[in-house]
């Protein structure tokens, strides 16, 4: 090879080559987290999941139920997971339902006046519902209330798809216990979830 | 659900430490590491440090450090999201919580963001040396208070911050050290031009090495030189060893991309601010450009032309950077420093004269580019030179001469002089073409300096002629127009979206 050869091939290694590679890959993460491609499955964690679902019995400690998602109906997806000091709140969302996310929010107490019974989703949960509206749009909020916390799930749907809306994401969305999620973190994992 | 027993392994570790430092819990101490994280984890401090960066790095204009910044801003924010979402880990269990927390452990983002603003500010604003050194140990201290400030409030692991601090610091160096290498874009406020590169390190090396391997030049010193009259490139002065054991000084000018970036942002700018001039056409790469003045170089010095003497070129960098090697006038001054006398004048009057019979134009006449030595003028930078140009750029070129002569000495003189070279009507025909826009910029502002109204007083002399017009209205200059517009929009959503993805909203 000759010197000159050389030369250029060292200067695409040295110079161009990892400035490239960097950029290339990065936008290209970029692209792909920006489009929705990049595929980090969903952000809410499966009720079949015990260890991610630490994370929202933290959020609230005396919480005797935490939400977490048994399956997803097609259509649905979820978005928006944020568990904090404060509780933990999460997004619904259906293709049906362009725009009109449900809002689920583990919080230690929830205010259910005005709201009205409904058939419990959990053993020693009591389910209330609320409507806002129910024309021209089908809105309200339904409470699951159980010891040391309550689930809240804010709704607007369109009118027409809302009993079919309703029955999905109450389907979609479960509540698991802590006492079971206690027995799991101790056997797994050898450490008590709270002080 | 199976579970590696590492990870159990890793959190009971993890957790003794924390139970180790809760020991040492007080109420002032509490205090004091809750007042330290609010202050450092605060969303005012997170937005803060990036956001200033970046301002600072707008205004001294020095885009390759910004551009490596978003870039690297972006990558470790995505990277954080996918692995915490990977991870999916619970906060410190069995212990008291005493900070506030959101979303998951494992890596601590709060740490990741605050290293990457430091580490930013250090490669991107600190020159390297001693500044940089004494800025890490700074960066080192409060990053160091921050963790032990968490750690105390058991709102992170350990391993959740050693995670963050590979994140944030180490890879950010390397990715920065790829991306800006010192050696190549070194941080300076010594002012010049951001056009002018440094020619130290790896890159005076390799000059050296391309010239003796391509051009065979044994090359015993490179110096900048002339950078003040030169944005376009990076002139220097070449010492070579001769075969006779004597030392040549030779010139060169180091072409890069951001040299052919800037010319075609700039003919883009001047296409929608006064429409196409018919022969502003961008070259497309590097090589192009190099190749271009080469060949103008010998096609001008075998026209007769007083230009220097083409030594060829020498890739530095494949498509990237070149260096063309030429002539270097010993002796010679720009025509500003010299005496500029009957001889002077004549002489460059011919030298236009001899470029319209060899059906040249030079298109970038000004001080600057005449030299002068023993009387003789001599013209340099011939990289927008043009074959077979158009009568009226060719007009232009004789206007520019005119008025870079005539700040020497008086327009009645020059046009006196001119007159036994050119005939009354191109000396009307190259005012009638010349505007503004066609009077290159160091000129222009010569002439603004200058009391007398130059252009004015030629065009008096001169007989009278409509103006040529210069403000070109058609298809392209319209779609161009459009589409810069509406590139710019896209840019501000994108840009808007990038905030949102490296969490700097």
């Amino acid at each position: 090879m000759t010197p000159r050869r050389q030369t250029r091939r060292h200067h695409r290694r040295a110079v161009r080559g990892p400035l490239s590679a960097l950029l290339t890959t990065v936008m290209l993460a970029a692209a792909a987290t920006l489009t929705g491609c990049a595929g980090f499955g969903d952000t809410v964690p499966g009720c079949g999941d015990p260890l991610r679902l630490a994370i929202i019995a933290q959020s609230v400690p005396s919480a005797s139920y935490l939400p977490c998602i048994r399956s997803l109906p097609q259509g649905w997806s979820t978005s928006g997971f944020d568990p904090s000091q404060d509780g933990t709140s999460f997004l619904l969302n259906s293709d049906r339902s362009p725009g009109q996310p449900v809002t689920v929010r583990l919080t230690a107490t929830c205010t259910t006046g005005g709201a009205g019974p409904s058939p419990p989703r959990a053993p020693g949960v009591l389910t209330y519902t609320r409507l806002g509206s129910i024309s021209p749009r089908f809105a309200g909020r339904l409470y699951d209330v159980f010891p040391g916390g309550c689930v809240s799930y804010t709704f607007d749907f369109a009118l027409g798809s809302q009993i079919a809306l309703m029955e999905q994401f109450e389907e979609a969305v479960g509540l698991y216990p802590r006492q079971q999620l206690r027995l799991v973190l101790k056997q797994k994992l050898g450490v008590e979830l709270n002080p | 659900m199976s579970v590696p027993p590492v990870l159990g392994i890793i959190t009971r570790a993890d957790l003794t430490v924390l139970r180790a430092v809760a020991t040492v819990r007080t109420a002032w101490l509490t205090h004091l590491m809750l007042d330290v994280n609010a202050a450092l984890a605060s969303p005012w401090t997170m937005r803060l440090v990036p956001w200033a960066t970046i301002a600072v790095l707008v205004a001294f204009r020095r885009f390759r450090h910004l551009a490596a910044y978003l870039v690297i801003i972006l990558a470790a924010a995505l990277l954080v999201s996918v692995m915490t979402l990977e991870i999916g880990r619970m906060r410190p269990a069995g212990i008291g919580i005493l900070g506030p927390w959101q979303g998951y452990a494992q890596p601590s983002r709060p740490v990741v963001t605050l290293a990457l603003a430091l580490v930013g500010v250090l490669y991107t604003l600190v020159p390297a040396g001693r500044w940089r050194n004494r800025g890490k140990w700074a960066a080192a201290a409060i990053l160091a208070a921050f963790c032990a400030a968490r750690l105390y409030l058991a709102v992170d692991h350990p391993t959740d911050q050693v995670t963050a601090l590979i994140i944030g610091w180490p890879l950010a160096v390397v990715a920065f050290w790829l991306t800006v290498p010192n050696d190549a874009f070194p941080v300076s406020y010594r002012g010049g031009r951001k056009a002018h590169l440094d020619i130290g390190g790896r890159r005076g090396a390799a000059i050296v090495t391309a010239l003796d391997h391509q051009l065979g030049l044994a090359v015993t010193g490179v110096e900048p030189c002339g950078l003040e009259a030169s944005a376009g490139s990076t002139p220097l002065r070449i010492q070579v060893r001769g075969p006779d054991g004597g030392t040549t000084t030779l010139f060169g000018k180091l072409y890069a991309l951001n040299h052919l970036r800037s010319d075609r942002w700039y003919k883009l700018a001047r296409t929608v601010i006064y429409g196409r001039l018919e022969d502003e056409k961008p070259f497309s790469t590097v090589r192009r450009l190099v190749e271009y003045e080469d060949g103008l170089l010998r096609l001008m010095r075998d026209a007769g032309l007083p230009t220097p003497r083409p030594y060829g070129f020498a890739e530095i960098t494949p498509e990237r950077e070149y260096l063309i090697v030429m002539e270097f006038f010993e002796g010679a001054q720009e025509i500003r420093n010299a005496p500029v006398d009957d001889r002077v004048i004549d002489d460059a009057l011919r030298v236009v004269r001899r470029m319209w019979d060899a059906g040249i134009a030079h298109r970038d006449i000004k001080p600057s580019n005449i030299l002068v030595r023993d009387g003789h003028v001599l013209l340099i930078d011939v990289a927008f030179a043009a074959v077979r140009p158009t009568p009226w750029r060719q007009a232009v070129d004789l206007a520019d001469m005119m008025l870079t002569l005539a700040l020497a000495s008086t327009p009645e003189h020059v046009y006196e002089r001119a007159l036994s070279v050119f005939a009354a009507e191109d000396v009307a025909e190259a005012f009638a073409a010349c505007r503004s826009i066609t009077i290159p910029n160091q000129l222009r502002s010569l002439m603004r300096a200058d009391e007398r109204h130059l252009t004015g007083r030629f065009r008096q002399l001169a007989p009278k002629r409509s103006p040529v017009p210069v403000q070109l209205w058609d298809i392209r200059r319209v779609a161009v127009t459009a589409g810069l517009i509406a590139a710019l929009a896209a840019a501000v959503v994108l840009f808007d979206i990038y905030l949102s993805a490296a969490g700097l909203l």
